[in-house]
Parts: C-alpha cells; sequence; structure tokens
C-alpha cells in the first residue's frame, strides 16, 4: 500500500533513467566476463548444465517482458515489466553463481564448497542481523537487505574478478615482489572491489529511494553489501587454502581452511568489507539529504574515497604488522593488526552512524509531534514517546500480545510501523527532498488509521 | 529556500572530512609505489630460462626434457642462461609457489658468479611438507639495484598436479 502510494505517477524521475543506464552498463560488463569465462575456457563445460536453470528465467523472464509490450493497459503492463525484471535479476543471479562456484571452489570439490558456504552462513546472517537492528526507528525491508548482500556475493564478485586479473597481467606482472607489487595489488583491489560493491547501493539509492531515507539507511544497505561480499570471498579462500594443503594432509587442510574462516568470518566480519561498503553507504546516504548536486555529488565521491582508501591501507601495509607463526604472542599479534588497522575507520563509522541516529531521531520526535498536533488521529499525543523509543515500541507490543495474543502484537507493530512511516514522509516533504506527490502522505495517513481501526478490534 | 530544523551540516562536513583522509592514504600509497619502483628503471635487458626440469637434489643434477607439469614429489629446477647478462650486473632467481611465498632461489649475486656454476635455480620443499604444493610456481629472474630487486629481467611458470 505504501508502494502504490508512493508511486502513483506513471512518468518515472531522472534518477530511474540513470538507475537503468548504470544496470544497462553493469550488464554489458557481466555478458563480456561471461563470454571471457567461456573463451578461455576456465568454467568448464559442466557449468552450461548448471546454468539452465537461468536460461529457463530468462527465457520466462522474456515471455513476460513482450506481454508487457503488447498489452496496452497500463496496470497489466507494469505488473508484466515487474515479474519480467524480478526473473530477470534472478536468472542473472544464477548464472552468476554457477560461474562463481566453478570458478572460486571448482578446485576444493563440491563437498568442501558446500562446508564452507555451510560454516559462513550464521556469521554472516549474525552480521547482517545486528546492521539491520543498528536502524532502531526504521528497520530496511529484509527483502532489500537481502537483495544488498546477494549483490555483494554474487553480482559484484563477478564484476571484479576480471578487472583485477587484468590489472594484474598489465601492471603487476611487470612489477617485482615488494611494497611496490602489494601497493599496486591493494590499489587494485580497493578500487575495483568498492567500486563493484558500492555501485550497489548507488543503485538502491536511485530506485528504492522511499526505502532509502539517510545516513543510517546508507549504512545498512552498504554493510549488508559487504557481509555479501565477505561471504563469497571467505569460501574462495577457505576452499583454495583446503584444496591446496588436503594432498599434503587433511588436517592441515581443515586447520587452515578454519583458519580462514576465523580471520574473516570472525574478525574480520565487521571490520572488513562491512565497514569498507558500510562507509560507502554512509557517503550515499549523506547525498540523499543535501539539497545541491554538487554537495551530493562530492559526499558520494568522499564516501567512496575513503572506502578504497581504507580497503587499500589494510592491503598495502597489512605487512608492515608481520605476525610469526610460531611466535607465542602470533594469536594476540593477529588480533591486534586488525584492530589498529581497520578499527580506526569502523570507529569513524560508528561515529557518522551515531551523528546519523541523532538527526533521524530529534526529526522523527519533532514529525511525530506536528502530527499529534495536527489532530488527524493518525498519531495521538500520548503516542509519541512510545514511538521515539524503540524499547518502549517493543514494550507496548509485548503488552499487546500479553493481551491479545501475537495477532495484536503483528497489528501493534504494523501499526507502529506506518507511523513512524508516516512521520518520515513528512520530514522529506518538509526538506523537500521527496518526488512522490503530496497525495502520497494522505494515502499514508489512511493507512494509518486503518491499521488503528483494525488493532483496536 | 529548503526549512530545515535538521543539523545535516555536521554530517555532510564529516564525510568530507573522511573523504579528505581517505585521499592522504592514497596519495601516501602512490608515493610509496613510486619509492619503490621508481620510472626508468628499465634496462631492457632479458635473461632467457632454457627450461624447467625434474631435479635431483642429492644429486644437484636435472634429469629428462624440460617439462611444464611436475608431481607434488617431483622436485624441479630452471636452468637460466646467466652468461647472456653483463657480467657485473647484480642479479638472482626466485621461485613462488601457488601462494605466492618464496619456494627456494639463488642470488643476488653477479651474473658472472652465477654463470660460472650450474646455472641452476632449484625449487624448495616448503619445510614441514612432504611435497610440493598443487598450483602454479612461478620463476622470476630478478636485477639488483642497492640490495633491492628492481627488475624482472625473466619469467616463468610450470604446475606441480594435485595428487598424493
Amino acid at each position: 500500500m505504501i508502494e502504490q502510494a508512493a508511486y502513483k505517477r506513471r512518468w518515472r524521475p531522472t534518477r530511474y533513467w540513470l538507475a537503468a543506464l548504470i544496470g544497462g552498463a553493469l550488464f554489458g560488463v557481466l555478458v563480456a566476463s561471461s563470454a571471457l569465462s567461456i573463451a578461455l575456457d576456465s568454467v568448464p563445460h559442466r557449468a552450461s548444465l548448471f546454468g539452465l536453470p537461468a536460461i529457463g528465467l530468462m527465457a520466462v523472464a522474456t515471455v513476460f517482458g513482450l506481454r508487457a509490450f503488447r498489452d496496452r493497459k497500463p496496470g497489466v503492463r507494469g505488473r508484466d515489466l515487474m515479474v519480467a525484471a524480478v526473473l530477470f535479476g534472478l536468472g542473472i543471479c544464477s548464472w552468476l553463481l554457477v560461474l562463481d562456484v566453478f570458478t572460486f571452489t571448482q578446485a576444493a570439490g563440491p563437498g568442501a564448497a558446500a562446508l564452507s558456504a555451510l560454516a559462513c552462513l550464521p556469521t554472516t546472517a549474525f552480521g547482517l542481523l545486528v546492521v539491520r537492528r543498528l536502524d532502531r526507528n526504521e528497520k530496511e525491508p529484509w527483502r532489500l537487505v537481502l537483495v544488498a548482500a546477494v549483490w555483494g556475493a554474487i553480482v559484484a564478485t563477478s564484476l571484479v574478478i576480471w578487472a583485477e586479473a587484468l590489472w594484474d597481467e598489465q601492471l603487476g606482472a611487470r612489477l617485482v615482489p615488494g611494497p611496490a607489487l602489494d601497493a599496486s595489488s591493494a590499489f587494485s583491489a580497493g578500487v575495483f572491489e568498492e567500486l563493484a560493491k558500492g555501485v550497489a547501493v548507488v543503485l538502491l539509492y536511485l530506485a528504492m529511494r522511499d526505502e532509502f531515507d539517510d545516513v543510517v539507511d546508507g549504512i545498512v544497505y552498504g554493510a549488508a553489501v559487504g557481509f555479501g561480499y565477505n561471504f563469497m570471498e571467505s569460501i574462495t579462500y577457505m576452499t583454495h587454502l583446503y584444496a591446496v594443503y588436503r594432498p599434503e594432509s587433511a588436517s592441515l587442510a581443515l586447520a587452515s581452511a578454519a583458519g580462514q574462516w576465523y580471520q574473516r568470518q570472525v574478525l574480520g566480519l565487521f571490520l572488513g568489507h562491512a565497514t569498507y561498503t558500510a562507509l560507502v553507504g554512509a557517503g550515499v546516504g549523506v547525498a540523499r539529504q543535501l539539497p545541491r548536486l554538487p554537495q551530493r555529488l562530492l559526499a558520494i565521491a568522499s564516501g567512496f574515497v575513503v572506502a578504497i582508501a581504507a580497503h587499500f591501507a589494510w592491503d598495502a601495509w597489512a605487512q608492515f604488522f608481520p605476525v610469526s607463526p610460531t611466535s607465542p604472542l602470533a594469536v594476540a599479534e593477529i588480533h591486534l593488526r586488525i584492530l589498529v588497522m581497520v578499527g580506526p575507520f569502523t570507529a569513524a563509522l560508528l561515529l557518522i552512524l551515531a551523528m546519523g541516529l541523532r538527526v533521524e531521531g530529534a526529526a522523527l520526535t519533532r514529525q511525530l509531534e506536528l502530527e499529534a498536533e495536527a489532530g488527524s488521529g493518525a498519531v495521538l499525543p500520548a503516542e509519541v514517546p512510545v514511538l521515539i523509543s524503540p524499547w518502549r515500541r517493543l514494550g507496548v507490543r509485548v503488552a499487546a500480545m500479553a493481551r491479545g495474543g501475537p495477532v495484536a502484537y503483528s497489528r501493534l507493530a504494523r501499526l507502529q510501523t506506518a507511523q513512524i512511516h508516516l512521520a518520515m514522509e513528512r520530514w522529506h516533504r518538509e526538506r523537500q527532498e521527496t518526488d512522490t506527490p503530496p497525495a502520497a502522505e494522505e494515502a499514508l495517513r489512511r493507512q494509518v488509521l486503518e491499521l488503528r481501526a483494525a488493532t483496536a478490534l | 529556500m529548503i526549512r530545515s530544523h535538521d543539523d545535516l551540516r555536521s554530517l555532510y562536513r564529516a564525510m568530507l572530512a573522511l573523504g579528505a583522509a581517505g585521499l592522504l592514504i592514497l596519495v601516501l600509497g602512490l608515493a610509496v609505489f613510486l619509492r619503490f619502483a621508481p620510472l626508468g628503471q628499465r634496462t631492457g635487458l632479458a635473461a632467457r630460462v632454457t627450461g624447467v626440469y625434474a631435479y635431483d637434489p642429492g644429486r644437484r643434477t636435472i634429469t629428462g626434457p624440460p617439462r611444464a607439469r611436475f608431481p607434488r614429489t617431483q622436485p624441479f629446477a630452471a636452468r637460466v642462461r646467466w652468461a647472456a647478462l653483463p657480467g657485473g650486473m647484480a642479479v638472482g632467481a626466485t621461485w613462488y609457489d601457488s601462494l605466492q611465498e618464496p619456494a627456494g632461489g639463488v642470488g643476488p649475486a653477479p651474473a658472472a658468479r652465477l654463470s660460472a656454476g650450474d646455472g641452476l635455480v632449484p625449487e624448495r620443499i616448503p619445510p614441514g611438507l612432504h611435497g610440493n604444493l598443487p598450483g602454479t610456481y612461478t620463476l622470476l629472474v630478478l636485477r639488483y639495484a642497492d640490495g633491492r630487486p628492481v627488475e624482472i629481467l625473466a619469467r616463468t611458470t610450470v604446475v606441480v598436479e594435485r595428487g598424493p
């Protein structure tokens, strides 16, 4: 209902065209990457067999797309186009997943790859849960958080593999081992990986504006992309080391893979890709609320630059803090190294997050108070102190459950969410940073009143 | 004019400050890169690796024809024509295993001294392991200046096969 209210207009603003342009360019890069995979024979032919479901999804997407262009009714056409786009996206992702699995894990075999994935799944899910909870006022929808994570795991990894390989071939191969080669590889990783991950946040900012409110949302989406990327990268390193050491001994292979898991899924879960891409998200999130285009571009560029720098610093200068495996302090040194090198960037990100939460909290309080004063009934004066406190919101929901069971809990949760959506809409409208028609706000208000009526039953 | 009751300026400035700090780090990285890979280091010289052969570490000799693939338990060595390089030039050669760790080599030493020997560059099985690590091994023939490698004169790769 909220989406319908927000997108009543049939025309689409410029940002959709910009998003489509970026999407089209990325699709071109992915097709080229796929063609190169086949040309260089790095993907076994059995990948084609496992890619059949992807081809099937593409075929069904084409049918829906053609039907959409044939149908004259705008409602039906819009629905068909949406189905076609979703199926097309699923097809792309499943094909890239096939490529990723074979490219990254074929040496270790499907068993080791599946076990590595299973080991990384709970930690990645934990990271996503924690980061989503950071947005204590208006949590991002799971579907978008998961789309961001899937982008990081599948699309971003596919985008960087050829870029980094070409960079290594053109520049890395001419450099002698040492600091210059380390710096070159770190520039490659920082620039290509952060661009490939960050473009997901930019696309969400352009295409899903109603679910991308401010710097807090940017940090959540950015971190989600980072968790996804970290998930696939962890599997890659775990399976690679397992494959390298397996002929020597199974225990050595398992220990190597477990070491990678600990470094990347425990130590580096938050202090790594999640931090880097969340910095991109912070820049995009700040830009979301800036009035002038040059300011927005500067904020987005700042996010990308600091993310690339953080990634670069870790990759290039980690060897300045060497860890001797035979040292009795090796374990402490490994932990200290990541804390010293990535910790400052994570601390800066948390500072930005705290500032964002403070601004968001103050704005919501004000808008809820104004809505209550207006007397529409969507927000009552007594509800304002409850709605601005996550703990008090939870408290009244639990009290409702005690009285009316899970249904009452769920109804009240929906009402609270809609009330906060309304306050957010008011905030963006007051700042003139929304392109939705004024009717959207009234539709949200009506929705709140309907939910209130349902809650009272 | 936008009516705003929010303090977004501090957020914007914080982002700009982070961006500036990031830029500084990247410039510093570029400086490190140029310090260790200065322009104008290329001599145009190239070394020649005549082949990679099965190697007997006990007798320090190679056997059979040159090969591109080796079983894990088979040591191997490259033969380099050091005589083709200026005798006073400091050179060396290092094998890197599939984890990009150094895995044996010769030098650095004047090319004349290396060419006086057998010209072999044997790889070394990692300590504590029974065989080489599977994957691609890379040999780099390097020119040195002031004790540091500064130029790649030749490069070759072989594959160590998976297996017992």
